[in-house]
């Protein structure tokens, strides 16, 4: 529950005038409907008196009319504020807490942003934002405006007609209505979120289905991935069935408590009447409110059933605890010079072994040195441990002369880039993609990094840089995605370029000439590849072999 | 003078008038054309039926009303009155009440019923159709987004639109021959102000389609950006650029906050007006009932003066008057929605490439037939043109490269031989027979691809290598692939989960893993998209030699690739050109 409060605090503080002010509204809304029946059952029963007593004409038909018309219009205003205020004030809250989410994401490790699943994230600040707009909306604000309303109509029935009518009025739906409200909570809590769990789940399955596809055919796996999905959704359709049953069963019982309500207000109303309390025109008061008060407390219904789904939004959202941004030393950098390594220990990612030991190696501005080794001796571990995306070394790295771990973190990412094995695109236009680097971008720079890659013949035809690519890049080959990643390492200028195989997916001649305009476009920065290909070491002016700082122990 | 306020008295079935509701549409695009939900005959009988519930809980309204009305008269003219009138009125009120509350209760069972079982239906067909398209249309999370999003939007079209169109037709004509024998004037009022709020609507209803038309494509366009986004972080964060993307989605966030608060504007005036329009209905009725009562206004009532029983009878009847007009109003929204997904159904539908050849189920092997793969004349339909694929004749023990330029339609011509793309002309036989419906699934059942982009689901090492759980020599199969290592080094070993992207081994490691799962699964042809792309040399090396092991052994080896290496080592190459079909394509 505590998930939910924080969710509820953070919705409500976004703008708290704001949501006052409609929780203002929101009791006008209710007081005035219940007003506005109380008021005018009078005022027709108490023409009808006067009409046979025939003392018509002393009756003061202004004072109660002009009362009526105001509460009309008054509630059509006052509702149409209310919904407003609050909406506008939910929506901003919830639009703040995406920005908010996202934000969080980002100063995860970039190890553990590898392992990120795209889907669950999205989930995360779409699906399960959207499900708290309700907890402000349909649940905290007819609370509370619904308890105020009872309260209020308890002390005005009880000044107007008499202890007995309000009393009947207010135990009705004070017992009875808010007893079904919290039976609809409880119950439906768990259905509730099995059901959202279920729609995730479903969703998560879904995409799984349709991004492995092929695979899924190729394995004659088809028939049996949608029997799992449709079991899938069995589960999620049975809670559904459990949260209308619970939904449908309130509703049944809120009905019955009105019309119980209305009776039992005309009885007692009819009882005081007979024994002089009041006259009928009073009497009909109560049963008008009596019937008027219905209102408050349907639209919590729905708000109730939700909450189980709100919960479960709400402690994935919150109930993972926050990542504090690393503390780094501020330094001044000097922003020259090149990449110096001494004495390096590289160890699997799991630490389970030393892949490489004693490593010496200094890049200099200007110069490209290529890490040779078989697949998976350490060369992207390597690579990571200078960018400071892997953790998994020990011994010294100096960027420009300072020392990797004293470098802020922009900084340091100003100076130096890195092109992974699997670098990603985003959907949108290549120049969205280029800007990406340089937020300055100019059309000539732009031209210039898409020329050293042999990419600006590709791109000129179809589009130029106007030319869309669709989600993660696509509508490029992977040969066209490798040069436009590498034409975005060129717009950063960096001081220092760490590639992990820069022309995976290129044939020979165009590797060679893209590397051959990469070192062009960059001319005084040290680059260091990790490469397996005759192209790229031939490219290099010196080679590192990684087998010769294998430790002793058998690899 | 007196009004009612339009409000609801008593209670009623439909739910809130609520905004978000229509806030919470999402992403369902409209077009043009209007399409139709169709349902099955049990459904559309459960719809009929509830529709008519509702209608008879309607009926019973007016005798809520009467006993009321009846009641308070009473008590106004004490001399009438026999002993335990107001009992007998509190009777019937209740009756009448919890008979109204029962038949609400029944209805909505009804409805719910029918709707679940639609939305079921529509799901099912719509996963067995597109299960078996390999479309670049859709992306995964549309399709997600459809089947979970926007088909359960046809629901409350179905449990609220159509039941609101049901009450809309019956209950306001009848109330009007309840009310007309007491007082024609109150009739002819709302007669007259009964029908100006669907004018009303419909006027702010088209403003509404638009601006909500908007605001779907806006969810559409921060969605796919933003999962873009969290995917491409690791780089981002590299690039510096992590401050700058975000600022997109705030933007792309607060734009979508402006289109849903501009159309929760239009439905919040919409609403406002209707309450306005039905409150000015109620308001006049009220001015004639209370001067009529007075003995101001003597016309209107078929010569006897209004009672006041007429007089509180119609003044508890008016709103209702109004009530079925304003849960069409409110439930219209639904209808849109409901028929926004369905056109989006439909366009898609239209756009549907072939489905893949087969039944892409799981069946024995074809066996006994040898493999034998034979293409003449064959052209393929590849992003919407056709190409024109190579001539290939290749049996067991034999091993080709396909190659050829990027583009000629190397992986086409796999995809075409694999069964996923069905040839346009010409002629496929494989392992003796024509590859069409019958024979695709076992002949997949004995071949394997490997394709050129990874995509390494969410499981376990062991069970990628194994999908069907069938056992067999799981390192054999490693060893020959050259992937002993890779197992050896990951965490968990073969119990260690790979993630989206195969993070956790390289594009290397992933390739010769797919390697390792064709072999454990003994295929008999083995397809390979260039399969030595990243690997570097000693390892290509490696693959190679796997890969004319496997020759050896009397696989049937094709390979799309430009590797001299791989060129060299295998038995033939065919050349693939790129050329168009419609260029008179030579043998």
């Amino acid at each position: 529950m505590t998930a939910l409060w924080r969710a509820f605090r953070l919705i409500w503080s976004s703008s708290p005038w704001a949501m006052w002010r409609g929780a203002g509204a929101a009791v006008l809304v209710l007081a005035m409907g219940a007003g506005l029946l109380g008021l005018s059952g009078w005022f027709i029963t108490a023409t009808g008196l006067a009409g046979i007593a025939g003392i018509g004409i002393a009756f003061d038909v202004f004072r109660p009319s002009a009362g009526v018309r105001m509460l009309a219009l008054g509630r059509a205003g006052a509702r149409y504020a209310e919904r407003l205020l609050t909406h506008d004030a939910t929506l901003r809250a919830l639009s703040k807490l995406r920005v908010a989410l996202l934000k969080r994401l980002e100063l995860w490790p970039i190890e553990r942003l590898r392992h990120l699943r795209g889907a669950a994230a999205l989930t995360r600040i779409t699906a399960d934002v959207d499900a708290l707009d309700g907890l402000a909306l349909r649940v905290a604000l007819p609370i509370l405006a619904g308890g105020i309303t009872h309260l209020g109509a308890f002390a005005m029935l009880w000044w107007l007609t008499s202890l007995p009518v309000a009393a009947v009025i207010a135990l009705g739906y004070g017992i009875g209505g808010w007893l079904v409200i919290l039976r609809v909570g409880f119950a439906g809590f768990g259905p509730s979120a099995r059901a959202e769990g279920h729609t995730q789940n479903l969703r998560r399955d879904v995409i799984g289905l349709f991004r492995g596809q092929r695979a899924v055919i190729l394995q004659g796996r088809l028939p049996a991935r949608i029997t799992a999905l449709t079991e899938e959704e069995t589960a999620l359709r049975e809670a559904e069935a459990a949260l209308d049953r619970i939904d449908r069963r309130a509703g049944l019982w809120m009905n019955l408590i009105v019309t119980f309500v209305a009776g039992a207000a005309m009885l007692v109303a009819g009882w005081q009447f007979q024994t002089g309390v009041f006259d009928a025109a009073l009497a009909a008061i109560g049963i008008f409110v009596a019937l008027a008060l219905g209102e408050t407390l349907m639209p919590l219904r729905r708000g109730m059933a939700e909450l189980g789904r709100m919960h479960g939004a709400a402690q994935r959202i919150f109930g993972e605890e926050e990542q504090a941004p690393a503390q780094e030393t501020r330094i001044a950098p000097r922003p020259v010079g090149g990449l110096e390594i001494s004495d390096l220990q590289l160890m699997r990612p799991d630490g389970s072994r030393v892949l490489v030991e004693g490593l010496d190696l200094a890049v200099v501005p200007g110069e490209m040195v290529a890490l040779r080794g078989a697949s998976g001796i350490g060369k992207s571990t390597l690579l990571d441990a200078v960018a400071r995306t892997g953790s998994h070394w020990r011994g010294q790295i100096t960027l420009a002369g300072t020392e990797l771990a004293n470098w802020p973190e922009q900084e340091m990412r100003r100076v130096m880039t890195m092109v992974p094995q699997r670098a990603a695109l985003v959907g949108g236009t290549v120049r969205e993609n280029l800007a990406l680097a340089d937020p300055d971008l100019t059309d000539e720079a732009a031209w210039a990094a898409l020329e050293a890659v042999h990419l600006a013949e590709v791109v000129r035809p179809r589009g130029g840089l106007e030319m869309v690519l669709s989600e993660g890049g696509g509508g490029l080959s992977g040969g066209e995605a490798r040069r436009l990643v590498l034409a975005r390492a060129i717009l950063r200028k960096p001081a220092i370029l760490l590639l992990d195989e820069p022309t995976e997916g290129l044939d020979d001649a165009l590797a060679v000439n893209v590397l051959n305009g990469l070192r062009r476009a960059l001319p005084t920065s040290a680059i260091l590849a990790a490469s397996h290909r005759q192209a790229e070491l031939d490219a290099a002016d010196r080679l590192v072999d990684l087998e010769k700082y294998i430790p002793d122990i058998t690899y | 003078m007196v009004t009612g306020g339009g409000q609801r008295i008593g209670p009623h079935p439909t739910g809130p008038d609520d905004g978000t509701e229509m806030a919470r549409r999402k992403d369902t695009q409209d077009r043009p054309s209007k399409p139709r939900l169709e349902l099955e005959p049990s459904e559309a009988r459960k719809t009929r039926l509830a529709g008519r519930l509702w209608v008879l809980a309607g009926f019973l309204w007016p005798v809520q009303a009467g006993a009321v009305a009846w009641a308070i008269s009473g008590w106004a003219e004490p001399e009438s009155v026999f002993a335990g009138q107001t009992a007998l009125c509190v009777l019937i009120f209740i009756v009448a009440g919890a008979l109204r509350a029962l038949l609400d209760h029944r209805a909505a069972r009804l409805v719910y019923v029918a709707a679940d079982s639609a939305v079921h239906r529509m799901r099912a067909g719509f996963l067995n159709r597109e299960g078996r398209r390999l479309r670049d249309d859709v992306s995964s999370a549309e399709m997600a987004a459809l089947l979970t999003q926007k088909l359960p939007l046809l629901a409350p079209y179905i449990t609220r639109f159509r039941p609101a169109m049901a009450r809309v037709r019956v209950l306001p004509l009848l109330f009007l021959v309840i009310i007309a024998p007491m007082s024609w004037i109150a009739a002819i009022v709302l007669l007259v102000a009964g029908p100006l709020i669907p004018i009303f609507m419909a006027l702010i209803g088209m403003a509404a389609k638009e601006a909500s038309e908007k605001q779907m494509a806006e969810i559409g366009d921060m969605n796919r950006l933003l999962i873009d986004r969290i995917t491409a972080l690791p780089d981002l964060r590299l690039l510096n650029a992590e401050a700058r993307s975000r600022a997109d989605f705030e933007a792309a966030a607060e734009n979508l906050r402006g289109r849903t608060m501009a159309v929760l504007r239009i439905a919040f005036l919409s609403s406002t007006v209707l309450e306005l329009f039905s409150a000015i209905g109620v308001a006049l009725v009220a001015v004639y009932v209370g001067f009529s009562l007075l003995g101001e206004i003597t016309i209107g009532a078929w010569g006897t003066p209004l009672s006041l029983y007429e007089g509180v009878f119609i003044l508890l009847m008016a709103p209702e008057f109004f009530q079925p007009l304003r849960d069409m109003a409110a439930a219209w929204h639904d209808k849109v929605a409901g028929e926004a997904v369905l056109a989006e159904i439909e366009a898609m539908e239209a756009a549907a490439p072939e489905p893949v050849l087969g039944q892409a189920a799981l069946v024995a092997a074809s066996g006994g037939a040898s493999a034998t793969v034979f293409m003449s004349g064959v052209t393929a339909r590849r992003g919407g043109r056709l190409i024109r694929l190579p001539d290939i004749d290749t049996g067991p023990g034999q091993g080709i490269v396909l190659r050829g330029p990027s583009g000629a339609g190397k992986s086409t011509t796999l995809d075409v031989i694999a069964g996923l793309v069905r040839a346009e002309t010409g002629e496929v036989r494989v392992a003796g027979v024509p590859l069409d419906e019958d024979s695709a699934d076992g002949w997949r059942a004995q071949m394997a691809l490997v394709p050129q982009s990874v995509h390494m689901p969410d499981v376990t090492l062991r069970q990628f290598l194994d999908p069907h759980g069938r056992g067999g020599d799981i390192d054999g199969a490693l060893e020959r692939a050259h992937a002993r290592q890779i197992v050896n080094a990951l965490p968990d070993g073969l119990d260690t989960r790979l993630g989206e992207s195969g993070a956790g081994v390289s594009g290397g490691e992933a390739r010769r893993l797919m390697l390792a799962r064709a072999f454990l699964r003994g295929a008999d042809v083995i397809l390979a998209d260039e399969p030595t792309a990243d690997l570097d040399a000693r390892t290509a090396g490696l693959i190679i030699d796997a890969l004319k092991g496997a020759v050896a052994a009397g696989t049937c080896v094709i390979v799309a690739s430009h590797d001299p290496r791989l060129i060299e080592a295998l038995d033939a190459v065919i050349d693939v050109d790129p050329q168009p079909a419609a260029g008179e394509g030579a043998v």
